[in-house]
């Protein structure tokens, strides 16, 4: 931060350096290097994909407990929770004889425009039925793509809970249907640091 | 007589006129949405006026109709380049006027003190590569964003989302970190400094940078108190005030680390010393890891924080205080606070005035963008329209905290 004031010879080096752009050249050599060394960047979404850490708070799942059942008891603690009010949960008698937990839910949707991803109805649930999972792709072109009903979060997620985050090749699917990108879970490479 | 109105007419053309131009706010290098109103003769400003508002959201009335613990992650939208910060200011405020500021647990303190420091090596980080591809160049921008990209998965590591963490809560913090966490934070405190040497040699020394930098925006240590100046852009002037230091919160008094100043308080000085702040914090990060307690990472009072959720599925007390925690939040008592963090901006301070309920009667912050752009117009007055670019990169608001 001091300013180099005074001796000749500190002046001559000065008027040295900028004739013969000593900066310069000292900035390109440092990007000259990186010609050299490893590329960074991920090819998104042509081939690469990343799979985030397992902490990720993406689009929220609905689980079932080993035997197939829904968890959720619709105690609606979830929607209570959230700072947005984006949960609805309208809950109803079961009939399907699961047995003591007779209270399932008939409406469980969330307002993903609204929702702000903190998950703290995930920290609410009492029976791990929310989770906030790993799907992070959630651009759509209509207003009904943004809500999510019971059924649609019920669907195994594509990325099983156990898989650690990181750079999977993938390949990109595009046709008037959807746009995605398909990772391949058994092909992990290594991120750049 | 002819020839004379002639010469009149071209004296009319050549004279320049009192331009008003606005820069932003879609302008590339107005810093988000910023609206600056200049009143130009030719290329000299007479007048700049920050018009800000464009990104309002009104968080301090969104505050009175939630319960304490809800407002948290609304903290990571105010400057999200470093929500880190602010969920920590937030917190600690409540934590303040719970009165248990002083029960948190070591654990919690040291790692929130670890991703606060992240979160300014991140915004830092951010701040100078965006001042940089304002001044054209865009290098040292892919660099910077490219070490930031470090810090975001070190968030994403830790709290599961790279730039609106809500990583911590009233009482402590959220989430736990794990041993593979911190041989991430020891491996971006090894390899960060590598990367501010490169970006010395890219800017520091560069000819075009320093004539665009140096002695541009100067602002006097007296004129830098006077405009409320806050954090680095305060330091720059030579005025050695960092909370962090003087009037230790957290655990900060537990850490060796140095306060960098500048000397003549123009825009290369604040540059230089946002160089330094990074280093300084990864020693307080090292410092952190080295000596990381351990033991429960939120205090024991449940209350305020709800039992751990595996304790809630066989336990009939631990899920009532769940259910209570969840749906009703905690009271806090009456009165008003006031706390204050040096966030990576300036000071960012939380006011909290309780009437006894689950929420808030009234939040206040004090944002440090918003009280650094007032300067605008007494630093680009008498200046050329390209300084008024430095200067303001140079302030590095953030209109997400400066609109609120």
């Amino acid at each position: 931060m001091k300013e180099k004031k005074g001796s000749a010879l500190s002046c001559l080096t000065d008027i040295l350096n900028k004739a013969f752009f000593i900066d310069f050249a000292k900035g390109l050599k440092v990007t000259l290097g990186y010609n050299m060394s490893k590329i960074v960047t991920l090819n998104y979404p042509d081939r690469e994909k990343w799979i985030p850490y397992q902490r990720w708070r993406g689009l929220h799942t609905l689980n079932r407990d080993p035997d197939g059942r829904e968890l959720c008891v619709a105690c609606e603690l979830c929607s209570r929770a959230c700072p947005t009010d984006c949960i609805t949960v309208i809950p109803m008698e079961d009939d399907t004889g699961r047995g003591i937990a007779d209270r399932v839910a008939k409406v469980w949707e969330i307002d993903l425009v609204r929702c702000l991803f903190c998950g703290f109805c995930q920290d609410a649930c009492p029976t791990t039925a929310v989770r906030l999972g790993r799907e992070y792709e959630l651009a759509c072109k209509d207003w009904s793509s943004t809500k999510r009903d019971r059924q649609q979060l019920l669907e195994e997620p594509e990325i099983p809970e156990t898989l650690m985050g990181g750079v999977y090749k993938a390949s990109f699917v595009f046709n008037k249907k959807e746009v995605k990108v398909v990772p391949d879970l058994t092909k992990k490479r290594k991120n750049f640091w | 007589m002819s020839e004379n109105e002639n010469i009149e007419d071209r004296e009319e053309l050549l004279s320049t006129k009192k331009v008003t131009i606005s820069m932003g706010p879609q302008h590339p290098s107005a810093h988000g949405v910023l609206h600056l109103i200049l009143e130009m003769q030719g290329e000299k400003i007479l007048r700049a006026e920050p018009d800000i508002g464009y990104l309002h959201r009104g968080t301090e009335k969104i505050a009175e109709n939630l319960l304490y613990h809800q407002f948290t992650p609304y903290t990571d939208r105010l400057d999200y380049m470093s929500a880190m910060s602010n969920n920590m200011a937030y917190v600690m405020a409540v934590e303040k006027a719970l009165g248990i500021e002083g029960d948190i647990p070591d654990r919690a303190e040291y790692l929130r003190v670890i991703v606060a420091e992240l979160a300014r090596c991140a915004s830092h980080l951010l701040g100078i590569g965006a001042w940089a591809v304002d001044m054209g160049a865009l290098t040292a921008f892919l660099y910077c964003i490219r070490e930031r990209e470090m810090c975001l998965d070190l968030f994403e590591m830790i709290s599961g989302a790279r730039m609106t963490c809500s990583y911590m809560r009233v009482g402590g913090v959220r989430y736990d970190a794990d041993q593979k966490f911190f041989d991430k934070v020891r491996d971006f405190v090894r390899i960060l400094p590598e990367k501010l040497d490169e970006y010395n040699k890219l800017l520091t020394g560069n000819r075009i940078w320093i004539q665009r930098n140096r002695d541009i925006g100067a602002i006097s240590a007296e004129d830098a108190i006077n405009f409320g100046f806050t954090g680095p852009n305060l330091r720059a002037s030579g005025v050695p005030w960092d909370i962090r230091k003087d009037t230790p919160y957290s655990v900060y008094d537990r850490f060796d680390f140095d306060v960098p100043v500048g000397e003549k308080g123009d825009c290369f000085d604040r540059y230089l010393l946002r160089m330094a702040e990074m280093r300084q914090s990864l020693r307080i990060i090292e410092q952190a890891l080295d000596s990381m307690p351990d033991g429960p990472i939120a205090v024991d009072i449940p209350d305020v924080v709800p039992p751990a959720k595996d304790a809630i599925y066989d336990n009939m007390e631990n899920l009532i205080h769940h259910f209570k925690y969840v749906s009703s939040g905690f009271t806090v008592p009456e009165g008003e606070v006031y706390s204050a963090i040096e966030g990576p901006k300036g000071i960012l301070g939380v006011y909290i005035l309780s009437d006894g309920t689950e929420k808030p009667y009234r939040l206040k912050l004090r944002v440090p963008s918003f009280v650094n752009l007032q300067v605008m117009d007494f630093l680009s007055k008498e200046t050329y329209m390209a300084d008024v670019v430095a200067i303001l990169s140079s302030l590095d608001p953030v209109f997400g905290e400066c609109d609120k």
